[in-house]
Formats: structure tokens, C-alpha cells, sequence
């Protein structure tokens, strides 16, 4: 289990990963739609694997349980983009 | 609460977590359900002796009797029935004591059984549901068929489908740490018996599919209590449906055969006296299978608008799903060409299994292909195929049913009335199943057909009384047992080779005198105690001897009251439509089809509200004691303890759930154009949203960190802070939908708004779940300095909670900014 300092430190790339994604899609971002898409999705992949990985200690359970989770993840997606793709 | 009243008493059945009372339970439970669904299938096979039908049903009737038998036959019989047998056998079979969370597993029976009494109420509330068990889109919901749909019975039938769901689900998270980190010593996954194996799979199937279900059914009830418009949308709604149902449908298959498959294999081993031929090629097949089995859903949409791509890629897989398939039969075949058969009832089931998964196999494989499909979908081929692919799992468990019988009863069955039983069961089915195919230009769903195929639909009535004989000649059989069957010695088939057969007829209580073993290569039950105290060289003995002597609770009253609270709070759910009809029709909106409003519906949803909460929190404090087994066999989940297991179980359910309900969004959008989405929402009350969630997700690893330091103060401190950040983002929500009512905007004026209400509104059901047990927690560190010792809870909430926070991490943009 990591220290105070740590989940501090998290805290605050959390926070600024947040912003970033708002800031993506601000009308005086320089960005395009998709551009702001992509890199929303990769601030929140992003957000998502520090909230897993060390507030919910993933890195430190077996590694099974993060394949488990993954699987899951996996599920969401094939079910997602392949109804998506069917009525393309 | 802890010790458990003998079985002659009522009390017993009403208290008991002891897996073999519950795994009794779900049998006689799902074999009462398999007569009230074949009893309306009996009603439903005499209406059509005739073309257009006998005059015993109307046209409504018609279709509540056929959709009740699906659900009824699919969920609440064959799933329950397989789920019996592995409550009571699996923890046999791997050397458990029980399974890992005993009240929980009483809390999965209640619920299916009161999700099963809601199934039977609705039919006294205005006629039960009948959109077909498929509940294809837009039949699924009042708009577009009032006349059939419009009732409380229409809404009991779902919530009793979304009860089921959540009942499957916590049974789901019970077996799959069970099965992972409850086998005995030695007992290592390759070598599990082949019926734990089958059922291991399944659950894992369960897992991930049951999660899509629930997905779709909460839509569904969102759509028919709240009125939103997910399966009304002037576009996309049938797909999406289809989509969702079929994602959860097509493993069903496999969930509802797998357990089947499992006692095939378990019985051709016993009474061929051989092993299984190529067993390790056996597993991978299954596990093949279950993995395919979610690659191939689209198969049931070959005659909707998807595209021609997917279907020939659709078609490819379900191909290549039959190829494993191939394998277990043959590996059936072989191992009854090696051995020497005893044909017992038992093994007759099975091979009468065999015989008809192989026929249903093989015309299942032309609605596989994407042209023969545009001939066969809609016709009775479809009902022919299904039901020999499903009635053959229901021939392997009846199987099961003779095969385990004296074990559960301690009573031997008449050979020559168990062979009887299987004669008038395999010939009335072949008699009310084989016509169909010669008739299979007869469309389904409904009771008129060409006059020139009366004769078949004739015999295929005739075949289904057959059949519902053969029942009432089991029952006969087994009641006879019951009543004058000699004693069961404790292993009564010779060559059985599984560890239930090593203990008495019935088992004791605690299952095992001393605690089994597979260190030595073949099972053996050791003394710890003995082993630890005069210096023994038993094998395995370990140095926390005694803790094998910790007592282990059996009863608990509170899994039944939530159940019976339950049922109560969603009896009062399907009554409420009226009032929700009364509130949007204030409000401009034109509502098509409501029932009657009755105050009673109102009343009985607040009692059970109010009851549900008191049985939690009387859950909550009861102090259960279920030890985990001191020496076990845990790969691949050796690190975690059970409970924290079983709440990344419950999140990776939860993942797909929430994923599912997004997908819709995804899908929705998609198929009304990206860029034409008309959602305006409030930007910076979803930054702040943000920001108030990121920081309890800190305030809480902050709870943690004190819990394990032991300071009082500080975990008071960081739970108070994580329940008044929740607090706070619950009120910038209530700002954020008030200010859309204000503009006269509600969850039912649009699709996009129907998808932005129902997702943020689930997301802050579970804001408001964590705020009432970030609650009790508070209350229970007050009052008994809970988490202090043992701050494990604390981080189980926190798994929890953290999950809420990703969720909302992808909202975020997904309804703010995109």
C-alpha cells in the first residue's frame, strides 16, 4: 500500500487530467472534434488506470483479478463496437 | 443466530445457509416451477389441436401462456435446477465445508424464489407478460401494443426477470470464490470433477452475461415504470434491444447446458466404469465454448437490418462454436465404446441427452447459416431445434436428479420405475418434438397454421400429454423411494469416483469428520488436531490446527426477510406507472396504455422500502461467523481473501452493467448520427461533479490510511468528509435536473434526454447505495469502534466506491462535453 504522499500526488494528477478533458472541448481549444475525442478517451484510460491501480491497490492483488477486470472491460467493448460496426 | 433446527421443522427451511438445505431448496423450487410452466404449455399444445385454435385461449391468453412457459422453462426452472444440484454437490466435490458466503447463497434462493412469486402474481394483476420471452423491441414496452402490455402483471413480469437477475448474480460472486479459494488441498483445476468444471464455466458465463440482461432489463423497466423512451425511439430501439438480449442470450444457451454436459460426463464416467476419453481435451473444449459462446450472438439477427458483414462473420463463428462441441461428443461416444455400460436410469438420461443434443445440434446448424436462416427464423424448425437443444440439458439433469438421489435422500429409487419414467419421457418428447420439424413451415407465436398440417400438431399434442406423464411417473417414482426405498449406502454406483461418494448417505452437517485431502495424489481426510497435538506425520497438517475446529454458523433469519422485504418494495413497483402517467400527463405529456392507479401500489413500495433497509441493516450487525478454510488450494486467487474477491467479482458483474447501459448510449447516438445528438447539459456542473468525486476518492484511501493506523478520529474524520462530498454531489445533480424541468425538459421528451437522465440517474443510485453504507459504517465506528482492528471493510467500501468514481470519469465527457 502506497503512502499519503502518493495518493496526494494522485489526487493532483487526477485533478489536472479532469481539467484536461474539459479543456479539450473549451471553444478556444485548438483541438478538432475528433481530436478532443481521442484525447478525452486517452485522459480518461489514463484516469482510470491510476484510480484502479493504486486507490484500489490493483497493482498489488493478483494478477488475476486485473485480467478478470480487463475481461470485463473487453466485454463492454466487443458488445459496443460491434453493435456500432452492425449498422454501419 | 447460529444453530440450525432439524429438518422436520419449517423454522429450518426459513433460517438455513448450509448449502446442501439451500441446494434442496432450489430443487424442489424449480421442479414447482417446471410444472406451472408445463402446465401452461399443456394448455397452450391443446388450443392448437386445431388450426386457429381449440377455443380455450383468446388471442391475449395465448400469448401470456407461451411467453410465461419460456421465461418460466429458460430462468426459472432449468438454470435453478442445475444451480440446486451444484449448491449441494460442488463444495462436496472439492472438499469445502460450505460455500464462501453462506447467507448470501440463502439470499440468492429468496430472491429467486420471490422473483419467481412475482412471475405468478402477475398473472392475477391484469395478465402477466406477453411480448414473447424474447421481449423483443417495441413489444416490450405499452407504446405501441397497449392492449397487450398496459398492465401490472406486464410490469411484475420483468421486475420478477430483474429480481432473478440480481438473485443469479449474487449466486454468481458465491460460487466463483468458492470454487477458486474453497478446494481442498491438492485439488488443483485441471483435476476438479468434470461437473465442478462444467458449473465453474458457467458461473463465469453467468457472470458476464447475466450483467448485459440486467443491463437491458433496467432500461426496459425504466421505459415501462419512468417512461422513457429507450424501446419507443422512432429509430434504433428494436436493434438495440435485440443487440443487448441476444449479447446475454446466446451463453445462455450454453449456461442452461453446461451443467448438463457436466452430469453426462459425470454419469457416463460412473456407470461405464472408465475415465472420460481425452478429459484434459474435454476441458479446453468447454472453456473454447464458453469463450466462443460470446462471439456469436448477432446469429439471432441474421433478419434484421445489421449488415451483410457481420452476419457472414456471425456465421463463421457459430460454425466454429460447433467444432468443440464435436469433440465432447465424440469424447462421449468413445468413452461408452471403452466401457463396459450399465444402463441404469441415470445413465439412460443421459445418453437419451446425448442422443437429442446431438439431433438439436444438427439442426441447429442450419439456422446458423445466414440463407438457410431467411427460410427457417419465425418457424417452428426455430421451435423444434430449441427445444431439442434445451429439453436435452433438462433429460441430463432429470439424470442427475435419479444419480444424486440417494445421496440427498439417503434412499435407493426403483430401477424398474426410474426405466419406466425415462420410456414414456424420451418417447412422449420425441412424439411432441419430432413432428415440428416435419411441420416447420407453421409459423411461430401463433395458433393459426395450414389446415394440411393439422395431423403433425395433432401428434405433437398428443407427444406433450405423453410427456407431462412421464412427470407425474418420476414423481410417482420418487415419492415411492421416499416411502418404501431401501437405505442408500454411501456409495451406491460402483465406479463412482467423486468425493461426495466418499461420505454418508445423506451427508452431516458439516460435511466432513476430518478435513479432505488430495496431497497424496488420491483423497484422504486427515485430523489436524490429532496431526498437530501427538506429533502425526498426516500428510498437509498444518500449524493452524485449531482453526479447522472454528465453529461455523449455519442460520440466519435476515437473507429471508430481505428476500420477503424485497418482494414487497417490487410488488409496490408495479403499480406505480399510473401515477408516473398522472405526473407526465400534468406536464404535457400524451402517454399511451397506463393500468388503473391503485393506492395500494404506493403503499406497498414504501413498506418495502422500509423493510428493506431494516433487514440490511439487521444483516449488517449480525455477527455470522463463515471461516475461510485454513488450508486450500487458491490459484489464480491466492492473495486475495474471499470477501475482497468477491467484491471485484461483484465490480467486474458491475462493469458490464454499466458498460452495457453506455453501449446503449454509444449505439443510440450512433444510429441517430454522432453530430445530430441534441443534449444540452450544464459543462461546468459536470467539471464540479467531477472534482467533488476525485476528492472523496481521496477522502476515502485517506479512511484507509487511518483505519490501518487505528485512529478513530482520523477515519471518522475521512468518512465524514467522503459522505458530505457525495452529499454535495448529489445536490449539484438535483440543480443540474432541476433546471432541465424548469425548461419543461424530463426523462421522457426525448431519446437523448431518456439516455442522459436513466445513465446519470443509475450512476447516482449508486452515489446514493455508497452514501447509506458510508452511513452504517459511520454509525458502527461510533458506536463499536468498528474497522479499527480489522480495517478490511473499509477498503472494500472503498473498491466500491472507486469504481462509482471511473464511472464517472467516462460520463463526464460522454454527457458534458462530446
Amino acid at each position: 500500500m502506497a503512502d499519503v504522499r502518493t495518493y496526494t500526488l494522485i489526487y493532483v494528477v487526477l485533478l489536472v487530467l479532469g481539467t484536461g478533458k474539459f479543456l479539450f472541448f473549451m471553444d478556444a481549444s485548438p483541438l478538432t472534434y475528433n481530436m478532443a475525442l481521442a484525447g478525452t478517451f486517452a485522459l480518461a484510460v489514463a484516469k482510470t488506470l491510476l484510480i484502479s491501480g493504486y486507490y484500489m491497490h490493483l497493482l498489488e492483488e493478483p494478477r488475476a483479478i486485473s485480467y478478470m477486470m480487463v475481461i470485463a472491460v473487453f466485454m463492454v467493448f466487443l458488445l459496443t463496437i460491434a453493435a456500432g460496426y452492425s449498422i454501419q | 443466530m447460529g444453530d440450525l433446527p432439524p429438518m422436520t421443522s419449517v423454522k429450518r427451511w426459513l433460517v438455513t445457509t448450509n448449502h446442501k438445505d439451500v441446494g434442496i431448496l432450489y430443487l424442489a423450487t424449480a421442479l414447482f416451477f417446471l410444472l406451472l410452466g408445463g402446465v401452461l404449455a399443456l394448455l397452450f399444445r391443446a388450443h392448437l389441436w386445431a388450426p386457429g385454435g381449440l377455443g380455450l385461449l383468446s388471442g391475449d391468453e395465448y400469448n401470456q401462456a407461451v411467453t410465461s412457459h419460456g421465461l418460466l422453462m429458460v430462468f426459472w426452472f432449468l438454470s435453478p435446477f442445475a444451480a440446486g444440484f451444484a449448491n449441494y454437490f460442488v463444495p462436496l466435490q472439492i472438499g469445502a465445508d460450505d460455500l464462501a458466503f453462506p447467507r448470501l447463497n440463502a439470499l440468492s434462493y429468496w430472491f429467486y424464489l420471490f422473483s419467481g412469486i412475482l412471475i405468478a402474481a402477475s398473472f392475477f394483476q391484469g395478465g402477466t407478460f406477453a411480448g414473447g420471452w424474447t421481449m423483443y423491441a417495441p413489444l416490450n414496452v405499452p407504446t405501441y401494443t397497449p392492449a397487450m402490455e398496459a398492465t401490472s402483471g406486464g410490469n411484475g413480469t420483468i421486475l420478477g426477470l430483474a429480481l432473478f437477475v440480481i438473485s443469479i448474480t449474487v449466486g454468481t460472486v458465491n460460487f466463483l470464490v468458492t470454487i477458486h479459494r474453497s478446494r481442498a488441498e491438492g485439488l488443483g483445476l485441471w483435476n476438479m470433477p468434470l461437473f465442478t468444471w462444467s458449473w465453474l464455466l458457467t458461473v463465469w458465463m453467468m457472470l458476464f452475461a447475466f450483467a448485459a440482461l440486467l443491463a437491458a432489463v433496467l432500461l426496459q423497466l425504466s421505459d415501462r415504470l419512468f417512461l422513457t423512451q429507450y424501446f419507443a425511439a422512432e429509430q434504433g430501439s428494436g436493434l438495440l434491444w435485440a443487440h443487448l438480449f441476444w449479447f446475454f442470450g446466446h451463453p445462455e444457451v450454453y449456461i442452461v447446458f453446461f451443467p448438463a454436459l457436466g452430469i453426462m460426463f459425470e454419469t457416463f464416467q460412473t456407470f461405464t466404469g472408465r475415465r472420460l476419453v481425452g478429459r484434459k481435451w474435454v476441458i479446453i473444449s468447454m472453456v473454447l465454448v464458453a469463450v466462443q459462446s460470446f462471439l456469436v450472438w448477432m446469429h439471432h439477427m441474421f433478419l434484421t437490418t445489421i449488415n451483410l458483414e457481420i452476419k457472414t462473420l456471425m456465421m463463421a463463428t457459430t460454425i466454429g462454436i460447433s467444432l468443440p462441441f464435436d469433440l465432447m461428443v465424440f469424447a462421449l461416444i468413445y468413452t461408452m465404446i471403452k466401457g463396459r455400460v450399465r444402463f441404469t436410469t441415470p445413465f439412460l438420461f443421459a445418453l437419451g441427452a446425448l442422443v437429442l443434443f446431438i439431433l438439436g445440434g444438427i439442426t441447429g446448424v442450419f439456422l446458423g447459416a445466414v440463407v438457410l436462416d431467411y427460410e427457417f427464423r419465425g418457424t417452428y424448425w426455430v421451435v423444434a431445434h430449441f427445444h431439442y437443444v434445451m429439453v436435452s440439458g433438462v433429460t441430463a439433469l432429470i439424470g442427475g436428479l435419479f444419480y444424486w438421489w440417494p445421496k440427498i435422500t439417503g434412499k435407493m429409487y426403483s430401477e424398474a420405475l426410474g426405466k419406466l419414467t425415462f420410456a414414456v419421457y424420451f418417447i412422449g418428447f420425441n412424439l411432441l418434438y419430432f413432428p415440428q420439424f416435419i411441420a416447420w413451415e407453421t409459423p411461430r407465436r401463433v395458433f393459426h397454421f395450414n389446415p394440411e398440417l393439422t395431423f403433425f400438431h395433432q401428434l405433437s399434442t398428443v407427444g406433450a400429454f405423453v410427456f407431462g406423464a412421464s412427470f407425474l411417473v418420476m414423481f410417482a417414482t420418487l415419492i415411492h423411494s421416499l416411502a418404501y426405498g431401501p437405505r442408500a449406502p454411501d456409495n451406491p454406483w460402483e465406479y463412482s469416483r467423486t468425493a461426495e461418494w466418499a461420505i454418508s448417505s445423506p451427508p452431516p452437517l458439516e460435511n466432513w469428520g476430518g478435513r479432505p485431502t488430495y496431497a497424496s495424489g488420491r483423497l484422504e481426510f486427515v485430523d489436524d488436531v490429532k496431526a498437530a497435538t501427538d506429533g502425526g506425520v498426516t500428510q498437509g497438517a498444518t500449524a493452524d490446527a485449531h482453526s479447522h475446529e472454528e465453529h461455523a454458523d449455519h442460520a440466519s433469519i435476515w437473507p429471508f426477510g430481505i428476500g420477503v422485504a424485497t418482494f414487497i418494495f417490487f410488488l409496490g413497483l408495479t403499480g406505480i406507472t399510473s401515477y408516473l402517467v398522472e405526473f407526465a400527463e400534468a406536464r404535457g405529456h400524451s402517454v399511451v396504455g397506463a393500468p388503473d392507479p391503485n393506492i395500494i401500489y404506493p403503499v406497498l413500495t414504501v413498506v418495502g422500502l422500509v423493510a428493506l433497509g431494516y433487514t440490511l441493516f439487521k444483516f449488517g450487525v449480525e455477527e455470522f461467523n463463515a471461516p475461510e478454510m485454513p488450508v486450500a488450494e487458491r490459484w489464480p486467487f491466492e492473495g486475495a481473501g474471499n470477501t475482497k474477491l468477491g467484491v471485484w467479482v461483484f465490480l467486474a458483474s458491475d462493469v458490464v452493467v454499466f458498460g452495457a447501459i453506455i453501449g446503449a448510449y454509444v449505439f443510440m447516438r450512433l444510429h441517430f448520427g454522432w453530430g445530430t445528438w441534441q443534449l444540452d447539459t450544464i459543462q461546468w456542473a459536470g467539471l464540479l461533479n467531477t472534482y467533488v468525486l476525485l476528492t472523496s476518492s481521496f477522502t476515502v484511501i485517506l479512511a484507509l490510511v487511518y483505519a490501518e493506523r487505528q485512529s478513530k478520529r482520523g477515519l471518522l474524520g475521512a468518512m465524514g468528509a467522503t459522505l458530505l462530498l457525495a452529499l454535495t454531489f448529489m445536490s449539484v445533480k438535483a440543480y443540474e435536473y432541476g433546471s432541465k424541468f424548469a425548461d419543461g425538459i424530463y426523462w421522457w421528451s426525448s431519446i437523448e434526454y431518456s439516455i442522459y437522465f436513466v445513465t446519470t440517474g443509475m450512476h447516482a443510485l449508486h452515489v446514493i447505495i455508497g452514501v447509506l453504507i458510508a452511513l452504517f459504517m459511520i454509525y458502527r465506528i461510533v458506536s463499536v469502534d468498528a474497522y479499527l482492528e480489522d480495517h478490511r471493510p473499509v477498503e472494500f467500501f472503498g473498491l466500491y466506491w472507486h469504481f462509482v468514481d471511473i464511472v464517472w470519469v467516462f460520463l463526464f465527457p460522454l454527457f458534458y462535453l462530446m
